[in-house]
């Protein structure tokens, strides 16, 4: 289980970014919703340790997330990924599973994982010559290299095609089959109501709503009940 | 130590990629190559070659650990690699000391070069095998590792451009401090102005600690106990350099 524990980030020269969010999450798949600039990459951000929380602590499976063996159980795929470009594709997935001490003989599953990717066929070409989805790709698969309980997903299908996305949520869909738990970022409604089990909505770093897709759209359409509860959120702090 | 071993490795073969690397090696080689000529023309004599073969090592490996030190850390800041690293179970520590060691390989490795490149040109123009000439060059490279690791602190809170400029007057005030301080004595300087040229003594490294070329040049095997003595100072001030970076770094929000 992933906790938030009345966690608050404040950056200098801006009120917090995060307000005293507090949420369990324990579900295959959590959408995490939100505009442009409401929080979420913060959240996550300081669920792997990029950034410390001002305030509040942040669990996963009872134990703090930055400690050595939280981090061993996450793999995250950050919003926009950069990448040491004069390295191959399967060198930057080697790269990165040797930080996790697990290695050795494992190149066949490097191989597999960039095959369930898509993106086999270009793994020796330098990721210099890669396009923004092959980097999302990449990027995918290195979140997946030390086979983690909690899969942490910053945008994960921004600058994919629609062939593209369609596979990526299939290996969503795979992942959430194999046990593992998703936690997902995203602002494109849809992605969240096609797979999502659970939902956060959170604006202005509040978290509005959390709990099922249904339960949030009340019937309506995501989009609808979306716009809605920000408009509410936004007349009630005018 | 294994992930400092890992960023470590990584580091290097990612450095020893850039073509920009290889061009200063070049350079370097090149400009060795005509103390062969210049030995007929200007320098004559075998201590002028050494001379200026020396100062050719250190000038070139100064270029690279200043180019090094200023970027590498800074871009996988910058460009947010350090996003996938920091994600994983390293620490700040490990990956700030593996990118050090790794930086201290690619400077091994073309101090090395060098090196060959130098005792082939001291062979070629009658001096033998020059070991005093390696123990020179062995005295650079461990200059080298101290500007590694300040450049690396300087990274660690600045831009790449500005970590150039800070390192660059390092390197200019580590080589005239300890002059200064000579030459503040020498004219009776004292009070306030004393005080505060002594403490640019103490707040700058004192660079001239490592350099042993006149020794070389002229074949004179360099006191021990100051060598030694230079070797500890540098382990202490690199030390403490990338400690104060691992500092800073932790605070940092990336």
């Amino acid at each position: 289980m992933v906790e938030f524990l009345h966690v608050t980030k404040t950056f200098k020269k801006r009120k917090s970014a995060v307000h005293d969010f507090t949420l369990n999450v324990d579900v295959p798949i959590f959408g995490f919703l939100g505009q442009n600039g409401a929080g979420k990459t913060t959240i996550m951000k300081m669920t792997v340790g990029l950034l410390a929380p001002t305030h509040g602590e942040i669990l996963i499976d009872g134990k703090p997330s930055t400690n050595i063996e939280s981090k061993k159980k996450m793999g995250f795929m950050p919003e926009t990924p950069y990448f040491y470009e004069t390295m191959t594709g399967l060198e930057f997935l080697r790269f990165s599973d040797e930080l996790f001490e697990t290695t050795s003989g494992k190149e066949r599953e490097y191989e597999d994982l960039l095959k369930k990717v898509g993106i086999f066929e270009a793994r020796n070409f330098q990721i210099k010559t890669y396009s923004k989805g092959m980097r999302q790709r990449l990027a995918f698969a290195q979140a997946l290299v030390n086979n983690p309980k909690y899969v942490f997903l910053d945008e994960p299908l921004d600058g994919l095609d629609p062939l593209g996305r369609r596979e990526m949520k299939e290996v969503m869909v795979k992942l959430k089959e194999e046990g593992k738990k998703i936690f997902l970022n995203t602002h494109i409604l849809y992605d969240v109501e096609e797979i999502c089990d659970e939902v956060g909505v959170i604006h202005a770093g509040n978290l509005l709503y959390a709990g099922s897709v249904k339960g949030f759209a009340q019937g309506k359409s995501l989009e609808e009940r979306f716009t809605e509860t920000l408009m509410q959120y936004e007349h009630v702090h005018a | 130590m294994r992930n400092i071993w890992i960023i470590a490795k990584n580091t290097f073969k990612l450095e020893v990629r850039e073509k920009i690397l290889y061009a200063i090696i070049v350079f370097a080689i090149l400009y060795m190559l005509s103390s062969l000529f210049l030995a007929d023309l200007v320098l004559k004599e075998l201590p002028m070659v050494k001379s200026f073969a020396l100062a050719g090592v250190y000038f070139f490996n100064a270029i690279l650990a200043i180019f090094l030190g200023t970027t590498s850390f800074f871009k996988d800041v910058d460009r947010k690699v350090v996003y996938f690293i920091l994600a994983k179970p390293v620490s700040r520590a490990q990956f700030l000391l593996g990118k050090f060691f790794g930086l201290c390989m690619v400077l091994l490795v073309t101090t090395l070069i060098f090196m060959v490149a130098y005792l082939a040109v001291v062979a070629y123009e009658g001096g033998g095998f020059d070991a005093m000439g390696i123990a020179a060059i062995g005295m650079q490279y461990l200059e080298m590792m101290l500007f590694l690791s300040f450049a690396l602190f300087v990274s660690t809170f600045s831009t790449s451009l500005l970590s150039i400029v800070y390192t660059s007057a390092v390197f200019f005030a580590g080589h005239v401090v300890s002059q200064l301080v000579a030459d503040a004595q020498a004219i009776n300087i004292t009070g306030i102005k004393l005080r505060l040229v002594q403490a640019l003594y103490y707040i700058f490294p004192n660079l001239e600690k490592f350099d042993i070329r006149n020794y070389a040049i002229h074949n004179i095997a360099a006191p021990l106990n100051s060598t030694l003595l230079a070797i500890a100072y540098a382990a202490v001030y690199i030390i403490l350099l990338l400690s104060a970076g691992v500092w800073i770094f932790n605070k940092k929000e990336v």
